[in-house]
């Protein structure tokens, strides 16, 4: 399982980067953390000719106070992530989620960036960005651009970046005061990529009611999707998990594969939106 | 408590091992790590059809690619050796031949059609894709009933049908036990495909000296004799033109066994090039090609009595084999069908087992092949248990054998004895506290949760000795050989015809060696792996190296212990060795009823034996060892009751273990550590194989999980702890008192967690039959009975059930 | 097939030889340097045979090119035992009999040693966790365990 033949390139500055890119178009792919990429070579399902190496780009790993929001670099590792005193206070789902990608030395080296770029329908980061309505921040060499997460994946490893296009950074919103929030995913095995996530954020109103819920999923589509149809019902209702997950689950029209059935698929989401919906209501209880 | 061998002396202690040094510290030497310069490289094409004729091979374009020396088909490679032929003369077996490479067509996604050389794997993998090849892909039988269905294509031409093998055995009155049963239990299990998985993958490095015409080859292997006859045959080579050097193996499992196409084809280029030639497995292709295992049916009924007494017993086996026997298909019958009856008195006993071939990768031997003998036996004492509405346990007290009712007999003529299968099992539902369980399940169910309890008594065939494969009516034998040598200064050298793959013999064999002449463990080497330093044998297979080497090994210790003792009396002027023994190096004398130490050491006898020899007794010739081989009875075995409790998620359909006790009577242990260790890892093997693993392909024979992403072999956080309680009763049939063990603990999970989730679902009116228990197949049967359940209640009027 | 010169830092030394870009660092260290205790069991970066560390991370070496690791330090299995002399989980490993045949035992060791640099606590289902990211076929797993668990009271001044 050796990889085919490539061209390797060490670009110093974002601006020769982006300039690799679109001098040497399609055959060209940006290698950050290697974690899916490097896998998919040795097994020659990915082949590209020039191999673009990104990691020297220290300017793209950060992570930054905003305001209402965390902007990220996309070099960013997972394990900084899962590590960062500043996301700990300010933004504590993203280390929570960050910390099950994979195992330690793939999070030592996997990227967020990597991971937006890749969108992986089962992935953590997508899904969060899904959730947040977060936003990713393109650069080219004609100029830079944003891109909301729901408009930015496009399907099973797709994104609507372009092929000249690098992320730099993905900015993800902040959660309010006292918003609830809970994780959880299906795995076979720890560490596995989920069969299903669900992860959802809850702010209770004064009498304890639910006021304003979300709720995202993946592997029940192409991509992570959010059911606003689904939270938009239990406004101003008292916690119930149990109805909460039916209706997930009535609302999802998830896939067969060889991983799972669509009727597993189904009997998970019930499950999991049961789960993260209770998650999240206690937390919202403790920090109100 | 331990018999046979002094109990003061090494054997059984918990020595850490002496290999580990190599092994923590990077410097052991697998078979990658051995350098060659000047090798060349090989990487397979292979079909990516499940069956398909073969038409142009092109080979001209990957010929001329960068760093390649050779590119080389069936054409060519079969004309350098001979096909493989097995026709063991075993009724209802039929005889088989493969080629070293298919020329006429692939019969599996993986089958291996042109072997390319280059100067790296990568330029070897860079030119392979150059190869160009004509198939015609025809009609595949990717499943057992395809496979026999009428008009099913063929898979081996040869044969009439892709029934490769049928077996079948009767023996006392099973129509009249049956017509006077009070009752007929059914059960259904299967397993299914799984594979070896060793983290290291296969591979070999063969050297052909072409001035002394000889073939060295490298290949981490399990049975080194056996393997290098079969690769001289293949080659048309003496065998003494042959030398096969094992390396460290990283694991082997059964995998590492059989002399594969790939491995003779690289020896044979080796040979024609005169040029060292290696290969090393990817992980893909171990996955894909390499070689699979179980997938297998059992449909067991059973003649009870309203007391659950058994009064006969009929199986039906059938086995999904793949697409090549490397072994003979009819191994599963051999060993599953007669040792099925376990540890119960059963005298009527009928079976019939049939192996189909199909256009997958084909079987082997993966350890503990008999694994599912335990969960159909133990399966149905708890299906006869529900049937009649008695407790599991009492079903299994009223037709277990009790230490009185031994040697007995069984039905297909194995002899049973000093086995102890009733303490086992007593023991660890006092250890699990079994009685207090029914009370714990009922509060669990109260509050909605599903515990089950399980078990499984297992009695592991061990150890096959020539007179088992005489009566089977194949040709083979089961003894193995040793030699043991005192050098000059006192050093001991030791061999065996064994091959290591992690069961730690150099450690526990020096501590036989040791005890059976009176030394450290320490001062003993173990010399294992390079054919022409160890004597014959027939390997590392079957949970047979503790016994089997073991005793060989004891045997021959102890001669050239007599021999020394015979010198020391020599020398200390005295009649006879009576009154002597060795003791940590020394010679002891009896004197007055204490042993007192003489000035006599190991080393002194030694240097004399060599190189003193006028001093020896007279007539004895010079030198000071022994050369001994060991055939042991046709069958040994060991025991254990394995017990768990789980917990079934019904939501999900998980499984999780709660606890797990193993009650194990190994006989005399050689090392009480590494065989804890070996009981750890093969209950591992058998809990992966009961929730996670499953090779899954498409009704084309593709595979659909090639890849250890989705082939899921359990991490850490899936196997639990398990609390192991040594019973140990000595063996009275060989001299060491040693039972064999290593694959009980696959048989003991399978069946253990088989039990348990039946019985967590059992309210449900549930029964999960088909292992692994995936949450797929586990939410399948579930939602299933809640519809069933819904529509009754439905029809009744009554509110939905919960 | 155009080899370019490859500058790695391994164990302390500096190493150069030309290799082809696509050279994996775990096949960079076994063939080109000789340092054949890091194991390659899958290529795809689940069994963690592999691992090693990056400028002192665990890393899996089958998912690296050796060309991209100039600038940084690797360190390999090799590096761990000073002397002769095992470590404090090496040792515990032996005591505990955590390994068999050895295979997934460096990158174990590797995994580890770099966790308990931190003098963390011993716990059992952080051992676990982290531990899940190697696959072993021979041990159950129970034994890595006890040894890490040993390695990290001893290493925290526990006696027990």
């Amino acid at each position: 399982m050796k990889p085919a033949p490539f061209d390797y390139h060490r670009p110093q500055s974002l601006a020769e980067a982006l300039a690799l890119l679109t001098e040497l178009g399609d055959e060209a792919r940006p290698l950050a953390g290697g974690q899916s990429l490097v896998p998919m070579m040795n097994m020659r399902l990915a082949r590209p000719e020039h191999l673009v190496d990104l990691n020297d780009l220290a300017e793209f790993d950060f992570i930054r106070d905003a305001d209402g929001a965390v902007e990220i670099g996309a070099l960013v590792r997972h394990r900084a992530v899962e590590r960062s005193d500043l996301l700990a206070a300010t933004h504590p789902l993203l280390p929570a989620v960050a910390r099950t990608i994979g195992h330690d030395a793939i999070r030592e080296r996997g990227t967020v960036g990597g991971s937006l770029a890749l969108a992986d329908p089962s992935a953590q980061w997508p899904l969060l960005a899904v959730l947040l309505d977060a936003r990713v921040d393109l650069a080219s060499q004609t100029g830079r651009r944003s891109v909301r997460a729901a408009d930015f994946f496009t399907g099973v490893f797709a994104t609507a970046a372009a092929p000249d296009e690098l992320i730099v950074a993905a900015s993800f919103p902040k959660l309010a005061e006292s918003e609830g929030w809970a994780y959880r995913s299906f795995t076979r095995r720890h560490g596995d990529f989920a069969v299903v996530a669900a992860v959802a954020t809850v702010k209770l109103d004064d009498d304890g009611r639910i006021g304003r819920a979300r709720l995202a999923l993946c592997g029940v589509g192409d991509r992570p999707i959010q059911l606003d149809a689904v939270t938009d019902q239990f406004r101003g209702r008292m916690l119930d998990a149990a109805a909460f997950g039916r209706i997930a689950a009535a609302a999802v029209s998830p896939h067969d594969d060889a991983v799972a059935s669509a009727a597993l698929r189904r009997d998970l989401v019930e499950v999991l939106s049961a789960e993260v919906l209770r998650n999240a209501v206690q937390r919202a209880t403790t920090r109100a | 408590m331990t018999g046979g061998v002094s109990s003061n002396g090494p054997l059984g202690k918990p020595l850490p091992r002496k290999e580990d040094f190599r092994f923590l510290t990077g410097t052991g030497s697998y078979l990658d790590d051995i350098e060659a310069p000047r090798a060349l490289h090989a990487a397979f094409v292979r079909s990516p059809h499940a069956h398909a004729r073969l038409h142009r091979i092109d080979l001209s374009r990957a010929r001329t690619a960068p760093g390649v020396v050779a590119v080389v088909g069936g054409a060519e490679v079969n004309q350098w050796t001979l096909p493989l032929r097995m026709a063991p003369p075993i009724e209802g077996l039929h005889p088989i031949e493969v080629q070293t490479l298919p020329t006429d067509k692939v019969r599996f996604q993986g089958d291996p059609v042109v072997c390319v050389l280059a100067a790296d794997r990568y330029l070897a993998e860079d030119a392979a894709e150059l190869v160009e090849i004509d198939y015609e892909p025809l009609p595949a039988v990717a499943s057992y009933a395809a496979a026999l269905a009428p008009g099913a294509p063929l898979v081996d031409e040869s044969l009439p049908s892709n029934l490769v093998s049928h077996q079948s055995f009767t023996t006392g009155d099973l129509a009249r036990r049956f017509a006077e049963a009070d009752r007929v239990v059914e059960v259904t299990f299967s397993q299914r495909r799984q594979t070896h998985l060793p983290i290291e993958t296969r591979g070999c490095l063969a050297m052909w000296d072409e001035g002394r015409q000889h073939l060295t080859y490298h290949n981490p292997n399990q049975v080194p004799h056996p393997l290098r006859s079969t690769l001289a045959a293949r080659l048309g080579l003496g065998e003494s033109q042959v030398t096969v050097i094992v390396p460290d193996i990283g694991g082997g499992f059964g995998q590492k066994i059989a002399l594969y196409r790939e491995e003779l084809t690289v020896a044979a280029l080796a040979r024609h090039l005169k040029r060292p030639v290696r290969w090393r497995e990817d992980r893909l292709e171990n996955l894909l090609s390499s070689s699979h295992a179980r997938e297998d049916v059992a449909r067991l009924r059973a003649a009870v009595t309203n007391a659950g007494t058994i009064l006969a017993l009929d199986l039906e086996l059938e086995e999904d084999f793949g697409a090549y026997c490397f072994y003979p298909a009819n191994y599963l019958a051999r060993v599953v069908a007669m040792i099925l009856t376990g540890a119960y008195k059963v005298k009527n006993y009928r079976f019939d087992v049939k192996v189909a071939l199909t256009n997958k990768c084909g079987n082997g031997p993966m350890r503990a092949p008999m694994a599912i003998t335990s969960w159909i036996i133990e399966g149905l004492m708890d299906k006869i248990a529900r049937d009649l509405s008695l407790d599991p346990v009492e079903v299994r007290r009223r037709n277990m054998l009790r230490s009185s009712e031994l040697p007995y007999v069984t039905a297909t003529g194995q002899r049973l004895e000093d086995i102890t299968p009733y303490q086992t099992m007593e023991r660890g539902l006092d250890a699990i506290d079994y009685a207090g369980f029914r009370e714990r399940q009922a509060e669990a169910r109260a509050a909605g949760r599903h515990l089950g309890f399980g078990l499984c008594v297992v009695v592991e065939s061990t150890t096959y000795g020539s007179a088992f494969y005489k009566a089977a009516g194949i040709p083979g034998s089961g003894h193995e050989a040793a030699w043991v040598k005192i050098e000059p200064s006192g050093a001991v050298n030791a061999s065996v015809g064994l091959m290591a793959s992690g069961q730690g013999y150099e450690t526990a064999f020096s501590q036989v060696v040791a005890a059976a002449i009176g030394i450290d463990p320490a001062q003993v080497q173990l010399h294992i792996g390079n054919t022409d330093v160890a004597p014959y044998g027939m390997g590392s297979r079957g949970a047979r190296g503790g016994t089997a080497g073991g005793n060989a090994l004891h045997l021959a210790a102890t001669e050239v212990k007599d021999k020394a003792l015979a010198i020391a009396a020599q020398l200390l002027n005295l009649n006879s060795p009576d009154q002597l023994r060795i003791a940590n190096g020394s010679v002891e004398r009896l004197v007055g009823g204490d042993w007192v130490k003489t000035e006599l050491t190991l080393a002194v006898i030694a240097r004399t034996a060599y190189l003193d020899p006028l001093r020896l007794p007279a007539g004895m010739e010079p030198g000071l060892e022994a050369h001994r081989a060991y055939d042991p009875p046709p069958m040994t075995f060991s025991n254990a009751a394995h017990l768990c409790e789980v917990e079934v998620t019904l939501a999900t359909g998980t499984v999780r273990i709660l606890r797990y006790i193993i009650a194990e009577d190994c006989g005399t242990v050689l090392n009480e550590m590494i065989v804890e260790g070996q009981q750890h890892g093969a209950t591992a093997l058998g809990i992966a194989g009961a929730l996670y693993e499953a090779i899954d392909y498409d009704s084309e024979g593709q595979l659909r999980n090639g890849t250890l992403a989705d082939y899921l072999v359990p991490t850490a956080c899936e196997i639990p702890s398990f609390e192991i309680i040594p019973m140990h009763t000595p063996n009275r049939q060989n001299p060491i008192g040693s039972k064999g063990m290593a694959e009980g603990g696959v048989m003991g999970a399978i069946g253990a967690i088989g039990n348990a989730v039946n019985d967590a679902l059992e309210p449900l009116g549930v029964e999960a039959t088909q292992q692994p228990f995936s949450p797929e197949y586990l939410r399948s049967l579930l939602r299933t009975q809640v519809a069933a359940g819904a529509v009754k209640a439905a029809r009744r009027g009554e509110a939905r059930p919960r | 097939m155009t080899k370019v010169p490859i500058r790695l830092a391994v164990n302390g030394e500096a190493h150069e030889f030309l290799a082809e870009p696509r050279k994996l660092l775990s096949d960079a260290l076994r063939e080109d340097l000789h340092l054949t205790g890091t194991h390659i069991g899958c290529e795809h970066g689940v069994c963690g045979a592999c691992t090693v560390w990056i400028d002192g991370k665990p890393a899996r070496s089958c998912l690296i090119f050796a060309v991209q690791m100039q600038g940084h330090e690797v360190t390999t299995i090799e590096a761990i035992a000073q002397d002769g002399r095992l470590s404090p989980l090496q040792q515990a490993m032996h005591e505990e009999h955590g390994l068999q045949c050895g295979f997934c035992t460096p990158g174990i060791v590797m995994s580890f040693e770099a966790w308990l640099r931190d003098r963390p606590e011993p716990n059992e289902g952080a051992v676990r966790d982290l531990l899940s990211g190697n696959l072993c076929r021979c041990t159950g797993y129970q034994n890595i365990v006890r040894a890490v668990l040993k390695a990290a009271r001893q290493l925290r001044g526990e006696t027990r």
